[in-house]
């Protein structure tokens, strides 16, 4: 509280400070780009050059068009960022065999050669140097004219994408195997094909001053709250940063609240989980370059639902529900527990046990305090050194990882081989929670609460607890209470959050997301047995 | 005030919590010996006759709290004195509880841990929910509700499975005839916990249903009722009249009694955790009470800037107010009994109400 105040303060500091400097830092993408594009050919072309400092994988090719009349022409590309066959073959060989009528005013030649170019999409004439620049780097080919202060820019996007690939985060037994891409297009088109409605809106917006990063937010007219939409457009539209190289610069510039180690913006890799979320009234926001699509409002609930517990069963979604928030829950509190029962519990370990504990901490030198923050630091070295190493290597990080925290610690005496238990117990707790964004905030309030165990036993840990509690009822995603729909209760929404309930009964969306579309699907739906026929009957009797 | 809303249900279970807050774990009304359950019974019954009063100013005054039409019905500076006493009242039962709470965390399971050290993580915890203001106290008790009826569940499983529970130790009924449970009603249960609802005189503007106040008070007030009733007959039952009126923690003792296949015994924790549950519950909104009326008051814009020094006020005070828990439980039962409770629960607000009423009386026919 007392941080957050400091915070409010220095941002009003800061504040006063930003009005003055404005929006100095815009102009970096386009300084020299101020003049309207030129009639002289050559001119055009040197301006190219210059403005993009001679760059070798701008390609430049000039040509005569027509054969009766000859008329200089280029055309202008970027090496890699479109398909070459495509630029030859249907925008530089039909101009190149046109045979071009002569006389025409300027306004006719560019119509006339616009319908020569019929065969590439994405014609558009342009007349400044920043829109020029905009389209030549997302891929399009410039057509420049002698004699025209004019271009066309023809959409010839291509190049080299990462195919559709098996996302690597969120793996389901059951389930598509299709998981985003970088580019944002093979993204959309994935979405697309999952709902095949009109009412899916697709709108598209550059964020970053010098990257001109593409993104996207998709929604569903009609079932996605107005409300949010506006809500989540308005946050973008106020982005005002030099690049967007991923996702998460944008999840971190509009989320509710920054200082929470909880996400209030859930991502994924995978586009059913999108479509599911759609469905659901949410709205998506896709960001050319990474395969992680944000969707948002995000509930805490959320990151303990997976795609699979709607293709399976519900009682077995139910009990894998319940199995991760218990997972959740370990990943928290279990080497706090181990270290309140063993510094300050004692009565509350069965006997037998207490015994066996206190045989094995007799030849460990340290408090269990100080014998489980070692563990769990060691055991978050080797999980870093694992993420980051090269494959080649990471192996010989396990085998000495299960040195480390095996049972050569516990026979030099370090640590106690209960502990080992316990560390291992959460280690693995903590990989099994389906969210990598939730898993890291249990880990970092592991550490809190293990301090809190280690001077107040469990009244510290409940109390912190307690106060985590309190601040996940505080926060709230793009408006919405992120505790919602166990708090502020909403009991029709209530069966999809631990007890999963069966496919039929989802009879409503979120309802504190949307407001008005309530109803998704009717009721009765309920499968039972066919009647049984009249032979049956018959035989029967 | 906040400008949030809360729900009806909000406040049902706001009110649940706040009535079972330290009275389930502290020896409630236990000089009625085995009769206790019909002093609860009874205080709740004239306890909701306070409620309808509290109810009725609230119709008055729809959208204000208590310490805001205080000098609206005895005039400026008496109704302002009123609700300075008031403010103080709210926070001082604050720090009374919180008292309470420190003492038997102390007493039970952290013998060498100072008092104030204790108190000091409630008051911090309690101190960060009233910040963050009704609307999320009211969430995060919605969450804790759930919590306190399935640890209710199990402990009541636990109990019975045990084979602890021995009815006969509740007869004879009214062994020594009604005057002892009458005089445990007026000492004792009708102003702790259920009078304690003119706190909510002060919540009560936040509801987004007004209409729906009566039912909803109603209807906590007598599941808690019901409940502590239920709660201290079970402790009766198991541990006997003559252990449960020595106990300073009855329901600690029945818990420890606990002995299930020799592998869940002990089950302090549960203890604990209804007891961390509901004194959190009953300290955030006697002190969110006192936070918002001194807020009002002296015309502070936001009720957070008051947060930290009443918070650091109710934390000093729940230490020094007493020398020792003996001396603690003395004045609680002696002296704010007959000094605060009954002047502020009962006599002020019934007055209140009759000078109210007249008022409306005679300023009707005027319009």
């Amino acid at each position: 509280m007392l941080f957050q105040w400091g915070m409010r303060r220095q941002k009003e500091r800061m504040n006063d400070g930003v009005q003055q400097e404005g929006a100095d830092h815009s102009g970096e993408a386009a300084d020299v780009l101020e003049e309207p594009l030129s009639p002289e050919l050559a001119v055009n072309i040197d301006i190219i050059r210059r403005a993009t400092g001679e760059s070798s994988d701008i390609v430049i090719r000039r040509f005569s068009l027509g054969q009766e009349t000859q008329m200089k022409a280029a055309i202008v590309f970027v090496d890699g960022l479109v398909d070459e066959k495509n630029v030859y073959e249907f925008l530089l060989l039909p101009l190149l065999t046109a045979s071009f009528p002569l006389p025409l005013e300027e306004k006719e030649r560019i119509q006339w050669i616009e319908k020569k170019l019929a065969a590439v999409g994405g014609i558009e004439q342009v007349s400044d140097w920043k829109r020029l620049f905009f389209n030549l780097f997302s891929g399009a080919t410039i057509l420049l004219l002698d004699g025209a202060a004019l271009a066309i820019s023809a959409s010839t996007k291509g190049g080299q994408y990462r195919s559709i690939e098996e996302p690597q985060t969120q793996i389901a037994i059951r389930g598509p195997r299709e998981g985003f891409t970088e580019s944002l297009r093979t993204n959309t088109a994935l979405i697309r094909r999952r709902i095949k409605n009109p009412n899916l809106w697709l709108e598209t917006m550059q964020i970053g001053t010098v990257t001109q990063t593409d993104v996207a937010i998709m929604y569903v007219k009609g079932i996605a709250n107005d409300d949010i939409v506006t809500e989540v457009k308005k946050r973008l539209a106020r982005i005002d940063i030099d690049g967007v190289l991923e996702s998460g610069y944008i999840e971190q510039l509009i989320e509710d609240q920054t200082f929470t180690t909880f996400p209030t913006v859930y991502h994924t890799e995978r586009p059913d989980v999108v479509a599911a979320n759609l469905l659901e009234g949410r709205v998506a926001i896709l960001v050319e370059g990474t395969p992680f699509v944000l969707v948002a409002p995000a509930l805490f609930i959320q990151f303990f639902q997976v795609g699979e517990d709607y293709y399976a069963r519900f009682d077995i979604a139910t009990a894998l529900r319940f199995l991760r928030v218990l997972i959740f829950f370990i990943s928290l509190v279990a080497p706090a527990i181990y270290i309140a029962a063993t510094t300050f519990h004692q009565e509350m370990i069965p006997t037998q046990l207490v015994i066996a504990i206190a045989a094995q901490r007799e030849s460990v030198p340290f408090p269990a305090f100080v014998e489980a923050l070692a563990m769990e630091v060691t055991f978050e070295v080797l999980r870093e050194a694992g993420v980051r190493l090269p494959r080649a290597v990471g192996q010989a990080v396990s085998i000495v990882g299960a040195l480390v925290i095996g049972q050569a610690a516990v026979e030099a005496g370090f640590v106690s081989s209960a502990m080992v238990i316990v560390v291992s117990v959460t280690a693995i707790a903590s990989f099994a929670t389906p969210s990598f964004a939730i898993a890291i905030s249990a880990r970092l309030i592991r550490f809190g609460l293990m301090f809190l165990a280690a001077i107040l036993g469990f009244y510290g840990i409940m109390m912190g607890l307690l106060i985590m509690v309190i601040h996940l009822c505080s926060l709230r995603s793009f408006g919405v209470p992120y505790m919602s729909p166990l708090a502020p209760l909403i009991p029709s929404n209530t069966g999809d959050t631990l007890f999963r309930v069966p496919t039929w009964m989802f009879r409503e969306r979120p309802r504190l997301i949307n407001q008005k579309n309530i109803v998704r699907q009717s009721g009765g739906q309920k499968p039972q047995p066919p009647a049984p026929s009249r032979q049956e009957k018959g035989d029967e009797s | 005030m906040e400008s949030v809303k809360i729900n009806a249900r909000q406040l049902f279970v706001l009110i649940v919590l706040f009535e079972h807050g330290s009275a389930i774990v502290i020896p409630l009304g236990v000089d009625a010996k085995q009769d206790v359950w019909i002093a609860i019974l009874l205080g709740l019954v004239f306890g909701l006759l306070l409620f309808f009063v509290y109810r009725r100013l609230f119709e008055y005054y729809p959208d204000q709290p208590l310490t805001a039409y205080l000098p609206q019905i005895v005039g400026a500076p008496l109704g302002k004195l009123l609700a300075v006493v008031y403010i103080t009242y709210f926070l001082y039962i604050a720090a009374r509880v919180l008292r309470d709470f420190g003492e038997l965390l102390l007493t039970f399971a952290y013998p060498e841990t100072p008092l104030f050290v204790l108190n000091a993580i409630m008051a911090l915890a309690v101190m960060y929910g009233v910040y963050k203001g009704i609307e999320v106290l009211a969430r995060t008790g919605e969450l804790f509700l759930t919590v306190l009826y399935l640890l209710a569940l199990a402990g009541f499983v636990l109990v019975f499975v045990s084979g602890l529970v021995d009815v006969t130790q509740l007869q004879p009924v009214l062994e020594e005839g009604w005057g002892r449970v009458w005089k445990t009603v007026w000492t004792e249960t009708l102003y702790v916990p259920f009078g304690e609802m003119i706190v909510f005189t002060m919540l009560f503007p936040y509801m987004n249903n007004p209409v729906k106040v009566k039912r909803v008070g109603l209807g906590g007030m007598v599941l808690s009722g019901i409940n502590l009733a239920i709660i201290m007959a079970i402790n009766i039952a198991v541990l006997g009249p003559d252990a449960v009126s020595r106990s300073s923690f009855p329901l600690l003792d029945t818990i420890r009694r606990v002995q299930v296949a020799h592998f869940l015994e002990r089950l302090d924790v549960l203890f604990m955790i209804a007891l961390i549950i509901g004194g959190f519950f009953k300290i955030s909104v006697f002190f969110y009470a006192g936070v918002v009326g001194a807020a009002h008051l002296f015309g502070v814009s936001s009720h957070q800037r008051l947060v930290y020094p009443l918070g650091l006020l109710v934390l000093l005070l729940s230490v020094a107010i007493a020398n020792n828990y003996i001396e603690h439980i003395h004045e609680g039962l002696k002296i704010v009994t007959f000094y605060l409770h009954v002047p502020l629960q009962v006599i002020i607000p019934v007055s209140l109400l009759v000078i109210a009423t007249i008022r409306r009386r005679f300023s009707q026919p005027t319009k």
